[in-house]
């Protein structure tokens, strides 16, 4: 819907983070002038995407710092992208797990006649 | 058993082969090699991407597995016991590879990273990161995401890769990684985030953002 209330899209050139259409973060496009001062205050007090894709990925190897995961949380609010790319490090985290398991189906190596035989009589000599 | 006649003996043989061949199996080791080879093989390839490596490393492990028979419990199955032991080569093999080559990889991803976001450091709207669906538990049955995975793994440069698959398949904490391949835990952070980076990329754009796929 078009309305006086979208008229700082034509003000600013560009605004930090508009919505994906499916976004689900809090919030959601910068509907009206106070929303997007609350955006601009967070991205002063956040770091910026980059940096928080970075702490995300130092987060699944050692336990980050309190204000840290704060300023996440609150990254979160305005930042969809982020919040979906932590979920998608634990989703790769939980499969990977399992590939060891999985490989033997999509995997068609096969071990070659002549090593295979090399291993029977090796393991025939050690036996 | 020195006393029994010869007959008796192919008799035996010939009778338990068939009904009770998985417990005999996990006494026989001629019989691993093509039961569990085939399978060794495949993982420790995606691991290490050499065959002649790949095909010395399961000939170890069957050794090992050979030597270590007797305290082959039977808690598990014999396979996984033979991958826990496929996994400690793995181990060993880093290992020599850290002491002997430099482990680090940093050139990679530098530029790459960076169309991923404007300038300003948002993410760019039209390639930010989409939902995945479905979830972890139901993707686990689906054999085309595995070939993918093992695809996009493949496609990660080997020393990234191999940090990657420590830290995530073999639950090795970063500290220990570091010190199996010599390197400081900056360095492993970096190339952590640089495999999940490209990882979590190439999964979203052949698989969960794939419209070829079937979800």
């Amino acid at each position: 819907m078009k309305g006086p209330w979208r008229d700082w899209r034509e003000w600013r050139e560009w605004t930090p983070n508009p919505r994906p259409a499916d976004d689900t973060s809090a919030f959601q496009e910068h509907r009206n002038r106070l929303q997007l001062r609350i955006v601009l205050l967070i991205t002063r007090f956040t770091p910026r995407c980059p940096e928080v894709v970075r702490l995300l990925s130092l987060g699944m190897d050692k336990p980050l710092a309190l204000s840290t995961r704060l300023k996440l949380r609150i990254h979160y609010l305005m930042c969809s992208f982020c919040e979906r790319y932590a979920k998608q490090l634990k989703y790769m985290r939980t499969t990977a797990h399992e590939f060891p398991d999985k490989i033997g189906e999509v995997s068609d190596a096969k071990l070659p006649a002549d090593i295979r035989k090399r291993m029977k009589d090796a393991l025939k000599s050690d036996l | 058993m020195s006393l029994r006649p010869g007959g008796l003996d192919d008799e035996f043989e010939t009778v338990s082969a068939p009904s009770a061949a998985s417990s005999k199996n996990a006494n026989d080791p001629a019989l691993w090699v093509d039961e569990h080879g085939d399978v060794l093989y495949r993982y420790a390839l995606a691991r290490v991407r050499k065959p002649d490596v790949a095909q010395d490393l399961v000939q170890e492990t069957l050794l090992a597995a050979m030597r270590a028979r007797d305290r082959f419990a039977g808690q598990s199955s014999v396979r996984s016991w033979l991958c826990g032991i496929l996994k400690h080569k793995l181990c060993d093999y880093y290992r020599k590879l850290g002491r002997e080559t430099s482990f680090t990889d940093l050139e990679f991803l530098a530029d790459e990273c960076s169309e991923k976001f404007v300038p300003e450091g948002f993410w760019v709207h039209m390639t930010g990161p989409k939902e995945w669906r479905p979830e972890p538990d139901e993707v686990m049955h689906r054999e085309d995401f595995w070939q993918t995975m093992k695809d996009c793994l493949s496609k990660l440069p080997e020393r990234v890769a191999t940090v990657f698959m420590m830290r995530e398949m073999d639950d090795v904490e970063s500290k220990e990684i570091c010190a199996i391949l010599a390197i400081s835990e900056n360095n492993l952070w970096v190339m952590l985030h640089r495999a999940r980076m490209g990882l979590r990329e190439c999964l979203a754009l052949n698989w969960f953002e794939n419209p070829a796929v079937h979800r």
